[in-house]
């Protein structure tokens, strides 16, 4: 079952679109695996609606349109076409002889090809985002990340599989979001799929991990 | 730009209700989109742009700060509600939280485009308009065996994609083809060829 989830303030940040792109596909796609998450999202949207549509006595009857009013009726209007009805198809994935099925909300954005070091792949999404960087990371069965700290923030969305840190055992769905504050060891026991988003490069703390920054830069 | 975040380890229901909306004409708006979508009817339609218009201007000028924005949003969302009220389930909300989302998505896209000059229009993969369901585009599919190809092709506006599925999956000529859709053949010509360059870019970056 799915334990983690984002806040109400993420969600309503995400219903009125004030989220980076990144993290908005990160909330999108945990909605479409938690329907309690959706459920409040709907409702959040529908209180919005009434907040912005509500009425204020500046309603136009049709006759009061001004020129330039009617002119843009007319414009919208004059083609009588209708918009198709949005498609999105399956995507499937090969990561190291394992298929994953994409997101829907991953469907069509495109991502670039895995770059792999040792247990580890990541493939960057072509997500235009200013500092934030998302990407699908796959660890395989008995890998793990080196303790780290985060200097900013780093978003995990578990797709498929399982791991664990220090804290949790984590499904498929949940949404982790870990900061300077906390530090982690991942480690993953059958393997798993996350979509992250990093805001800056991650830092190892321990030994010998320290020599791991290739590791760091390739997850970031 | 940052997001206020604490961790969220249960997902508890709102139970309260939403504040209901007295003053607003519900069946009125709800019954227009279905005219719009049933009927292209533009008295219908009228009635809609008269009502919602004033209220994404302002909604517009809070977000862009600019009247010219505030009204290309006017414009972006009420050309969506005109050519997507079919998508309008009347079941599954009011009008009003409909028009919402469709103005929240334009006003997304205009955003990032405003910010990193992106046009990639994904407000709809984020926030998609129609619950996803199964799709049997068997007359489609029974020709291009290539799913990444029908994905590609799913990027193009429609009028490229129209084009480029009536030469290529069914064999047109482009006369054929401009005399169908009653368009010009330079058209024709000049939508294939910005169709192809777009999926060849797009391909090509997959290649990488």
């Amino acid at each position: 079952m799915i334990k983690h989830h984002p806040s109400d303030a993420l969600l309503a940040q995400y219903c009125n679109a004030s989220l980076p792109a990144s993290i908005s596909v990160a909330v999108a796609i945990h909605l479409d695996m938690c329907s309690c998450c959706k459920d409040k999202v709907q409702r959040i949207e529908a209180q919005n609606a009434v907040d912005v549509f509500a009425h204020h006595n500046e309603q136009l009857q049709t006759t009061d349109l001004a020129i330039d009013e009617l002119s843009l009726l007319d414009a919208i209007t004059a083609d009588d076409s209708v918009d198709d009805v949005y498609k999105v198809t399956p995507q499937t994935i090969l990561v190291n002889q394992q298929n994953y099925q994409l997101p829907r909300a991953l469907a069509r954005i495109s991502h670039g090809k895995f770059m792999q070091m040792g247990k580890l792949s990541r493939s960057r999404i072509a997500l235009d985002d200013g500092a934030l960087r998302s990407s699908l990371l796959h660890i395989d069965a008995g890998g793990e990340i080196p303790e780290h700290t985060h200097t900013g923030f780093e978003l995990t969305l578990l797709l498929d599989g399982e791991f664990s840190d220090e804290d949790d055992h984590y499904v498929p769905g949940d949404f982790m979001w870990l900061d300077g504050r906390h530090q982690h060891t991942p480690i993953t026991e059958k393997g798993c799929l996350c979509y992250t988003v990093v805001s800056s490069a991650l830092h190892f703390n321990k030994g010998l991990s320290k020599l791991l920054n290739p590791i760091g830069n390739l997850i970031y | 730009m940052m997001v206020s975040q604490q961790l969220s380890t249960r997902c508890e229901p709102n139970t309260g209700n939403y504040t209901a909306m007295p003053q607003t004409p519900s069946k009125e708006l709800a019954d227009a989109l279905s005219a719009v979508a049933a009927n292209r009817d533009k008295h219908a339609f009228a009635y809609l742009f008269a009502y919602f218009s004033p209220k994404i201007k302002r909604f517009g000028i809070k977000q862009f700060n600019s009247e010219a924005q505030a009204m290309e949003l006017v414009q972006d969302t009420l050309t969506s509600v005109w050519r997507k009220a079919h998508l309008y389930n009347n079941d599954k909300g009011a009008a009003t939280t409909w028009v919402y989302t469709v103005m929240r998505n334009a006003s997304f896209d205009m955003l990032r485009k405003m910010k990193s000059n992106k046009e990639d229009n994904i407000s709809e993969d984020i926030w998609p308009l129609v619950e996803q369901h199964d799709n049997a585009d068997h007359e489609f599919s029974d020709h291009l065996e290539n799913q990444q190809i029908k994905n590609y092709l799913d990027k193009l506006p429609q009028a490229q994609r129209d084009v480029v599925k009536g030469v290529y999956f069914q064999d047109m000529s482009q006369e054929q083809l401009a005399d169908q859709l009653n368009i010009p053949i330079g058209t024709v010509k000049s939508r294939l060829r910005l169709a192809l360059q777009k999926l060849r870019n797009e391909m090509g970056d997959r290649n990488d």
